[in-house]
């Protein structure tokens, strides 16, 4: 009698054992608690939901179909586990196709686990537990969360296949919806948005890039032909040029050795084409000159000269509204290294730049890899949050543009009691009540819209951001996760705009979107944070306003435009100087020319659209010794002989004239 | 190799260095040689670097074989810096009449002006022949006080190096012990890449000739020796320096006990970044010898700055490797997540064995 029973017994847990090994004969649970002996079944839980990495290689399964709405706990921060090393995936969706709904690695005490859910009544919900850390048994719990239950809202995983470097959101194929880009050494792999929110996964061969985005990864439009193309930032610069059709991709590598940090693509010389610039981690800063015809020229120096470096966090922004991008370098070397004092460098619109950080009292020793930059208070200036990446030399700083310098505006406004950390900050509207909030450090800061700021967790860490379903809310990818945030009422306006005589991305325009909570600025910056590429669009909550009375844009290359009266909850997809429901602005005339002295071709930039003009180069006696021909905003200097000269442009709008040297 | 192999084969050393006195004569005859009795090396501050490694004089014979003239002195860190399994060759060379001077046991000895570390990276059983493939040789060397580097990368062939500070890969195949073969594509740095971790704020210096490292003895061609007693006897240490010096363990020494050798490994493999006025200087590690003995500074139960992944909860989790960020990184070979971030491409799979066994030993204090 006895054995027979033992033998009952064995042979149930054995049954027991077996059958929760898989999602397919996962045990079906209830309101109630359950041991696991060890984690053995050989169906891994996978997507991984929850933070912890990728290294289990067994699982335990369980199901739990609602009969009622309700928010669901389950728990192994339970006294009987003692020290329990656990993690948990929740699934919806049927076993073969497993869809992330909920996971968690530490959140119980110790290294438990606890997660509440949502569920729907009627819905099956699997309960995976993994052996990421450990396969030793354990209790867990399911049972009704606590009230409250957590508000609404939020975001919530979904599945995304990735490839290595899962480190780009942006628009490749030109439908103006955000595409998610990962990328190894050989592939290429793209998760085309289709309009209904679905996305299409395509991957594409490369040859073996010379170098991977291990550092940071940032892309636009290179050559101009519609396709955006992608930099990877390693120990040098790798170029994936897209093909005409955007279905294919060709690798330009750039011979130099960098210890890249931040890349960003920017049009650094104002010619209408979109140069590579990159932070150097151990020596003067570096960037790539578009010539326009496939051909790059290497510069080194005059961007940021520190010898030995100290370059983490490159990020250009007008910080004092000139139409011209200026550069905030976030710098780290250690407390006592003048390697990680903070560099702004403002563009004088000739080619050369200047660092004005000791006047701006933005040159402090605080160590940052990267800072977040936004109207935070929109009142028309950029302000700037320089995340610390380390409090070796001081805390987080919040800076208010005051114009002619930054006050630091850090006590009180929640960064001064923020103890969190990171390489990355980024600003964004993640609500959308029409004020930046700042990702980073392991927190959401929201944005009380008075310049102070409210700690709040949510799943995801940084990654790429972007509006991954088209809902107006941006969303955040970690890895092989889509954070997709779920919104609220709040209205919005997206901003794409086409650039003709600008780089065709706009990178380096000034938008302004003007509604009745203000007016709202936002740069379009190819490279922001550290690591990660963000979408091109410039996104703007609303709040509660139902209409935008305007949107303006100031092109790069000076030009400026008006709309009046857009829709909202939608993209609006300006073409430069086409804007059909807009007004042209002639803004003031300014005209300036570089490089001097000039070598072979020189660079003609304003205000005012040249392209009708008639330039005549004279000696200083106003001899005229050359009518060149104007292309692309510049002329052919290169049969002059060395010396001064003075070019002369008759417009149809405007005369200047203005002094150069030839070399 | 037995005693009596290492005799004939310094023997042969030996020979060779005296066959190599009596036919080398200085080949560009701007280049003053060295006064040094019996040294031959040809070195002279307002010429160097020279474009190749030849010019210098450094070696007898065929200097593929890398065996040292006179005045070149072999030398070997007690636990050496881990790169991809590379094999060393390191030898100093100092100008007549000056030495290198003590100045504690973990700082690297003060040299003098004209002193040059030499460091030659090689690999044994490459394919497919299963021989010897001499990479590069590596030289820092001081100036007017200031620390230069240079670098020279073996032709094919091994009958010379030639000057290349702008970096590149070399792909080779060599097999282990057990015959098992290994990919290696193996990164000569650029100059840049040298001062990363060969800084202190932003002047370069060398890292490994620290009297900790060196006081261990080593086979010579007279007969083992101490090494400092060595670099005494050939002039080029000052005496005076301390007796009784606090020195490292050998790290995969199995009669050491596990937190010295882990803590060895570290101070040669981290701690040229994780210290003060190094590269990662902000970071709370502090990973040289002489400060390892404070658990914080190994990150003991120091949550990291950096979460790469909220799973990693400690630099070092006490009792529990796989949570530990130190663990994570060394096991990483992701270029921008692995530790060291130079040098090392490839798992160092004894040292993540031994780190891990240290860590999952130590009592579980952090919970």
């Amino acid at each position: 009698m006895k054995r027979s029973l033992l033998l009952f017994a064995t042979s149930f847990i054995a049954w027991q054992t077996q059958a929760q090994n898989t999602c397919a004969t996962a045990v079906a649970v209830s309101i109630n608690s359950y041991y696991i002996s060890a984690i053995n079944g050989t169906d891994v839980p996978t997507p991984t939901c929850s933070t912890g990495g990728s290294n289990a290689s067994a699982g335990e399964w369980y199901s739990y179909t609602a009969t009622f709405d309700t928010v669901i706990r389950v728990t192994t921060d339970l006294p009987q586990n003692g020290g329990v090393d656990t993690r948990v995936q929740i699934y919806t969706g049927t076993c073969a196709d497993r869809v992330c709904y909920a996971g968690d690695d530490d959140s119980g005490t110790g290294y438990t686990s606890q997660v509440d859910f949502y569920v729907t009544s009627g819905t099956t919900y699997y309960i995976a537990f993994d052996d990421n850390w450990t396969s030793a048994g354990f209790t867990f719990k399911v049972m009704y969360a606590p009230p409250p239950p957590p508000p609404p809202g939020g975001f919530v995983a979904q599945y995304v296949p990735v490839t290595s470097y899962a480190n780009c959101i942006v628009d490749m194929n030109g439908d103006g919806l955000d595409d998610a880009v990962s990328v190894d050494d050989t592939q290429i792999n793209i998760n085309y948005q289709n309009a209904d929110g679905t996305l299409t996964n395509t991957l594409y061969s490369t040859t073996y890039a010379d170098n991977a985005p291990y550092w940071s990864m940032c892309a636009g439009d290179l050559d101009g032909n519609g396709y955006n193309d992608l930099v990877y930032a390693g120990g040098g610069l790798t170029f994936m040029m897209a093909n005409d059709n955007g279905t294919g991709y060709t690798e330009v590598s750039q011979p130099e050795y960098i210890f890249c940090q931040r890349s960003n693509l920017v049009d650094i010389n104002n010619d209408g084409l979109l140069d590579a610039f990159s932070c150097h981690d151990v020596a003067p800063n570096v960037y790539y000159i578009n010539n326009g015809d496939g051909t790059w020229t290497w510069h080194q120096g005059g961007l940021g000269d520190t010898p030995d470096g100290g370059n983490y966090g490159s990020i250009w922004v007008d910080y004092d509204n000139d139409g011209l991008s200026d550069m905030f370098i976030a710098k780290c070397r250690g407390a006592g290294s003048s390697a990680s004092v903070d560099q702004l460098w403002h563009n004088n619109g000739d080619g050369t730049f200047t660092d004005v950080a000791p006047t701006m009292d933005l040159a402090d020793f605080q160590q940052s890899w990267s800072s977040a930059w936004g109207d935070f208070d929109n009142d028309g200036d950029m302000d700037v949050m320089i995340g610390a990446s380390s409090f070796t030399g001081g805390g987080h700083k919040l800076m208010r543009n005051d114009g002619t310098t930054f006050t630091n505006v850090t006590p009180g406004s929640g960064y001064d009691l923020f103890n969190g950390t990171s390489i990355e900050f980024v600003a964004q509207d993640f609500n959308n009540d029409g004020y930046i909030d700042v990702l980073g450090g392991g927190a959401l800061m929201l944005n009380n819209g008075d310049m102070t700021f409210t700690q709040t967790l949510i799943p995801a860490n940084n990654g790429p951001i972007g509006d991954m379903n088209n809902d107006g809310f941006l969303d955040i990818q970690n890895g092989n996760t889509l954070w997709m945030n779920e919104g609220n009422d709040n209205n919005w306006i997206n901003v794409l705009p086409v650039g003709v005589t600008s780089n065709r991305n706009a990178i380096g325009a000034r938008i302004e979107v003007t509604s009745a909570l203000g007016t709202q600025i936002r740069d379009i910056r190819s490279g922001d944070g550290f690591r990660y590429m963000s979408t091109l669009t410039a996104h703007f909550g609303l709040g509660t306003d139902d209409a935008v009375s305007e949107v303006t844009i100031k092109w790069p290359d000076g030009l400026v435009e008006h709309i009046l009266d857009p829709a909202i909850n939608t993209t609006i997809k300006p073409v430069q100087g086409q804007s059909s429901t807009g007004v042209a602005e002639l803004p003031a005339a300014t005209f300036s020319v570089f490089p001097s002295p000039a070598v072979d071709k020189l660079h003609l930039r304003s205000t005012m659209d040249l392209s009708e003009s008639n330039v005549t180069i004279t000696d200083l006696s106003g001899k005229s010794v050359l009518r060149p021909a104007l292309l692309n905003n510049a002329v052919d200097v290169s049969t002059l002989s060395p010396g001064l000269y003075l070019v002369k442009v008759q417009g149809t709008a405007a005369n200047f004239t203005s002094k150069f040297a030839k070399q | 190799m037995s005693g009596k192999k290492i005799a004939v084969f310094l023997l042969i050393a030996i020979v060779a260095v005296f066959a190599a006195c009596r036919k080398d004569a200085p080949e560009n005859p701007i280049d003053v040689p060295s006064p040094v009795p019996g040294s031959p090396v040809v070195f002279n501050l307002d010429s160097v670097p020279y474009a190749t490694l030849s010019h210098y004089n450094f070696f007898a014979g065929n200097i593929a074989a890398q065996l040292p003239v006179t005045g070149v002195l072999p030398y070997e860190p007690i636990t050496p810096l881990f790169t991809d399994y590379a094999h060393k060759f390191r030898f100093v060379w100092m100008p007549a009449g000056t030495k290198a001077v003590y100045e504690s046991d973990s700082t690297v000895l003060d040299f003098p002006d004209g002193a040059v570390l030499i460091k030659t990276f090689y690999y044994d059983n490459v394919q497919p022949a299963g021989d010897r493939r001499l990479i590069e040789t590596r030289l820092l060397y001081k100036k007017a006080g200031y620390w230069k580097f240079a670098d020279y990368v073996w032709n094919a062939d091994m009958t010379e190096a030639v000057l290349d500070l702008n970096g590149s890969f070399t792909q080779l195949t060599w097999t282990d012990a057990l015959g098992v073969p290994h990919d290696e594509n193996y990164r000569i740095p650029s100059e840049v890449e040298c001062y990363t971790c060969h800084k202190y704020y932003d002047q370069p210096i060398p890292i490994g000739p620290k009297p900790q490292n060196l006081n261990s003895m080593m086979a010579y061609a007279d007969g083992p020796m101490n090494q400092l007693a060595k670099w005494e006897a050939a002039g080029y240490l000052q005496s005076g320096y301390p007796a009784n010096i606090e020195t490292v363990a050998k790290w995969d020494d199995p009669n050491e006990t596990l937190e010295r050798r882990v803590r060895s490994y570290l101070d040669m493999n981290c701690s040229h970044c994780h210290a003060t006025g190094r590269h990662c200087d902000y970071r709370p590690m502090r990973f040289a010898w002489s400060e390892t003995t404070d658990p914080v500074n190994l990150g003991i139960c120091v949550p990291p700055e950096d979460p790469i992944d909220a799973g990693q909860t400690y630099i070092v989790a006490a009792g529990n490797a796989s949570r530990s960020m130190m663990y994570y990184r060394i096991s990483s070979t992701a270029e921008a997540v692995r530790m060291p971030l130079m040098g090392r491409t490839v798992r160092h799979e004894e040292a993540i064995s031994l780190i891990g066994e240290w860590i999952n030993a130590l009592p579980d204090t952090c919970q």
